[in-house]
């Protein structure tokens, strides 16, 4: 009989103070609000992020054989022939990468670019190439035949190179491409990494025709990288009989495992480059990394996420005033019900169980505050790009400028991990709130709180 | 007196007001960090573009030539204090023979004892920064070389950890061939006609010192070299020199807008004495200053700013409601003190002032708390920045990230001073209800014996 006493004053009480002391209604509106805001702002990075990292992956492939200097490493063919044979591997495509001078044909204005030499149907399938063209993208393969004449030597632009983004964060296409020159300069490099000699046959200034856009939605790839057919990006930039690469994207099949897949190709490298090493060119092999995508677009993706973490250990901070208004809620609550704690206490409750009381009191305030402020954060952010939609129609304001952000919507979708880590640190900023004044309330004793003269 | 020995009392008697003035002094060190940072880094982004580039640029549609007379004219009116000219390549520099290294570079033909006097030019130089005269360009013992400054980031790259460059390893350069290749458009003649292709050109020169600004993007991409031996290597057929753009530096105290209408003048008196009055060059030449130019994005940052402000500010809510409850509390424990005062005559209005003012003390209080921990923290980012990197291994501020080396560090007081009124309102605020009960308070009622 005591037990079910035990168990029943436990759920009754508490749910009686949250209900009927109105005081604690203010606690509950302060997690709420913590709730919602951290909710709410976390979300939107957290897609932000998690958007980037996508793009980056779309970009990079599964992972990435490569080097960092210019002259490439040679021998890649060997490799690619190895890494097409095994299980594992999906698909592959060799890279030739390099920094050019371009001007359009009909302007004097030059600028300094990223270019890569790809074959275009080999790129698509490792990388998410074909998906980022805008007038082929159903026919990768044709990327570099432009459509008003398929025989001319073309290329694919960067979308901001090419076109300008609108503050709906759009592009206007034209129907089909112009026929638009550009000229574009390297610099040759041998094998020793010294300037081609100037008077050779190797080609460093061509005309290219503008064939297709790639939009990655990556501003600093949209802005400064040009496709170009993979021989003749050799010809622009490696000099010398025996021919190189820079990289080769690898994307692993459905079913393999990034680290795995990785640590497969690494060991086939390094297996391949012991094989090698008695070769004339085989000094170049000793740069080649072996990366996932993740490692390597780290320069890019590291940053969004420090900025991520230290704006949680931000509102970690911010946290601490929920804790403190919990804090003196409850000692408000617990002064005004020393009587009900007096009287528990004469009839045989411990001092734990009016801890757990309290506890369970404190743990319902931080569920009914975060239930309201998660609710209240959804619902803000189901609506989140219609807000800003009409906020930019009626007063010309924007969360993120889209001329300057290469930001699409803002992402709203809820995570339930991000949800359910918010709804543990509130309950748990709770009950650390309610344990100093839980731990007072279970000292108190009866007879000095039951006194006639107390009462 | 009565309400100043209650406030004294109040705040040694109830401990828990410190709680609320913990609160107070936790929201506004954050907001005036978070402030101050923003702040900070958008002066620190402007002021960047005034060192870089001068006070005002004069940028035409095309080169110009006969540049030096227009300088010569600028300088002979008060508003301008100094003037030179830039024309500006993109190029691709080959770094030492047999390394592969090519890095694409924004080559900049300047005067340099000119671009010392309009920019910050000199101290920014690693062997230059400190002789006597001009920086020069020559290189010592062949005068018929042509010398250069290069970016520290172009020789070398920051440290993994510390994102710091390594000076020694760019002094090394120093002395140093380096070859440049840049290009312009030329005409070539085609089966359906002319068109302009990119021609390449090709110069070689010594490196003679190296560039640290702390700004990331002119560090890691820029190479200067002497204005007359670019023009000869980019347009070796054409005589007179030319200019791309010209840099101006105004006189200390000079309005801009009545600065800009004066060069606006000259230029346009100019264009029509000895460029054939050019529409082209009369009418879309853009003459600003270098704030002006940086506007987009120094709104973008400042709308940044404000979005956080807000942020942290709503969250900051929670400490009217902490007051509140605080306050709350103490009226309901101290109602005989109340109903002892106004029985001896004090009125509804001053029991409730007793608390207001309490409340906007324990905001002062607890604002100026959070201003000396703002300014602290404020001043000491950097520090704070290098434990969380030796404690975490975490490096937050990465040059190539945030554009600057170093995080600003200044305090905004402006905004300081706006976050301590906002905040003491706020406390007076949260007081208000609780001040109310107390002016409600009964003395009857509540001294009656029992």
């Amino acid at each position: 009989m005591f037990d079910v006493f035990r168990a029943m004053y436990k759920i009754i009480l508490p749910i009686r103070y949250l209900v009927k002391r109105r005081i604690t209604y203010f606690a509950v509106i302060s997690v709420c609000l913590c709730v919602f805001i951290v909710l709410v702002v976390m979300t939107v990075m957290a897609g932000l992020v998690d958007e980037f990292k996508q793009k980056n992956h779309q970009f990079a492939g599964d992972c990435v054989v490569g080097t960092k200097s210019l002259v490439g490493f040679a021998y890649y063919q060997e490799f690619v022939e190895l890494l097409e044979k095994t299980d594992f591997v999906e698909a592959v495509s060799a890279a030739i990468k390099s920094h050019a001078l371009i001007s359009r044909m009909d302007s004097d204005r030059k600028t300094r670019v990223e270019i890569m030499g790809i074959d275009p149907a080999k790129h698509g399938r490792a990388t998410g190439f074909g998906q980022s063209l805008h007038y082929h993208k159903d026919d990768v393969a044709r990327a570099f035949e432009p459509g008003y004449e398929p025989n001319l030597p073309s290329c694919v632009l960067g979308i901001d190179l090419e076109l300008q983004r609108d503050a709906g964060s759009t592009y206007t296409y034209q129907t089909n491409p112009s026929r638009i020159g550009y000229s574009i300069s390297c610099l040759p490099l041998t094998a020793k990494g010294a300037l081609a000699q100037a008077g050779t046959d190797m080609v460093d200034t061509k005309t290219f025709y503008y064939s297709d856009n790639s939009r990655t939605g990556l501003p600093r790839v949209d802005g400064s990288l040009v496709y170009l057919p993979f021989e003749q990006a050799q010809q622009l930039c490696m000099a010398g009989s025996v021919k190189r690469a820079n990289a080769i994207y690898v994307k692993f099949k459905p079913y393999v495992r990034l680290e795995e897949g990785c640590a497969k190709v690494a060991s086939l490298w390094e297996s391949f480059r012991q094989k090698k090493s008695g070769e004339e060119q085989a000094y170049l092999l000793e740069t080649v990394t072996v990366q996932s995508w993740k490692g390597y677009r780290r320069e890019s993706i590291a940053p969004m996420e420090q900025e991520q973490t230290v704006m949680s250990v931000m509102f970690g901070f911010v946290a601490i005033t929920t804790v403190f208004i919990v804090m003196v809620v409850f000692y408000m609550i617990i002064s005004h019900k020393s009587k009900d704690i007096g009287i528990l206490k004469s009839v045989g409750v411990s001092n734990f169980d009016v801890i757990e009381l309290f506890s369970g009191f404190a743990f319902l305030v931080g569920l009914a505050g975060s239930g309201l402020g998660l609710l209240g954060g959804w619902v803000f952010l189901v609506e989140i790009n219609q807000i800003e939609k009409w906020l930019f129609e009626r007063f010309g304001f924007q969360l993120w400028d889209r001329t300057i952000y290469a930001i699409g919507d803002i992402p709203n979708r809820v995570e339930l991990k991000v949800v359910v880590a918010i709804l543990l640190s509130a309950i748990v900023a709770c009950l650390v709130g309610a344990l100093v004044p839980s731990w007072q309330a279970a000292r108190q004793r009866p007879a000095a709180i039951l006194q006639v003269n107390q009462l | 007196m009565l309400k100043l020995f209650l406030w004294l009392r109040y705040l040694r008697k109830r401990k828990i007001v410190f709680l609320s003035i913990a609160a107070v002094a936790v929201s506004v060190a954050l907001l005036i960090v978070v402030a101050s940072l923003f702040t900070g880094f958008i002066s620190a982004f402007e002021h960047a573009a005034v060192e870089a580039i001068g006070d005002v640029v004069l940028s035409p549609p095309m080169r110009f030539a006969k540049y030096p007379l227009l300088i010569e004219r600028l300088e002979q009116t008060e508003a301008v204090e100094a003037a030179t000219a830039m024309m500006l390549a993109p190029g691709l520099l080959h770094v030492g023979a047999g390394t592969g290294n090519v890095r694409p570079v924004e080559v900049w033909g300047i005067e340099p004892g000119r671009r010392a006097k309009v920019t910050e030019f000199k101290r920014f130089l690693l062997k230059q920064k400190d002789a006597p005269g001009e920086p020069v360009f020559d290189v010592p013992g062949a005068s018929e070389k042509t010398g250069g400054f290069v970016g520290i980031g172009v020789l070398a790259e920051p440290n993994e950890q510390t994102d710091e460059y390594d000076p020694t390893i760019a002094e090394k350069m120093i002395g140093q061939q380096v070859v440049l290749t840049t290009g312009t458009a030329s005409e070539t003649k085609e089966g359906d006609g002319a068109r302009p292709e990119l021609k390449r050109r090709v110069m070689s020169f010594t490196i003679v010192d190296v560039l640290q600004t702390g700004v990331y993007q002119f560090d890691e991409a820029s190479v200067y070299l002497p204005i007359e031996k670019l023009h000869k290597t980019l347009y070796p057929n054409e005589e007179s020199p030319t200019a791309g753009q010209i840099l101006i530096k105004l006189t200390s105290n000079t309005d801009p807008d009545a600065a800009l209408a004066v060069i606006r003048g000259v230029w346009r008196s100019f264009v029509e004495e000895h460029l054939q009055s050019d529409p082209d060059l009369m009418y879309r030449t853009v003459i600003g200053t270098a704030k002006e130019m940086q506007r987009p994005y120094v709104a973008a940052y400042r709308k940044q700013m404000g979005i956080l402000l807000v942020i942290f500010g709503v969250v900051s809510i929670g400490v009217i409601l902490l007051v509140f409850c605080i306050f709350y509390m103490i009226v309901r424990l101290k109602q005989k003190d109340i109903a002892i005062i106004k029985s001896c005559g004090a009125t509804s209005r001053s029991v409730a002032f007793i608390f207001v003012g309490f409340g906007a003390c324990v905001g002062a209080v607890g604002s100026g708390a959070g201003v000396i921990l703002g300014y602290i923290i404020t001043r000491n980012i950097n520090t704070i920045e290098n434990w969380i990197r030796i404690i975490f291994g975490l490096k937050l501020w990465r040059s190539s990230v945030y554009l600057f080396s170093k995080i600003p560090n200044q305090v905004d007081w402006f905004w300081a001073g706006r976050i301590i009124l906002l905040a003491v309102a706020a406390a007076a605020i949260g007081t208000l209800i609780p001040a109310l009960v107390a002016a409600r308070t009964k003395p009857v009622e509540i001294l009656r014996y029992e």
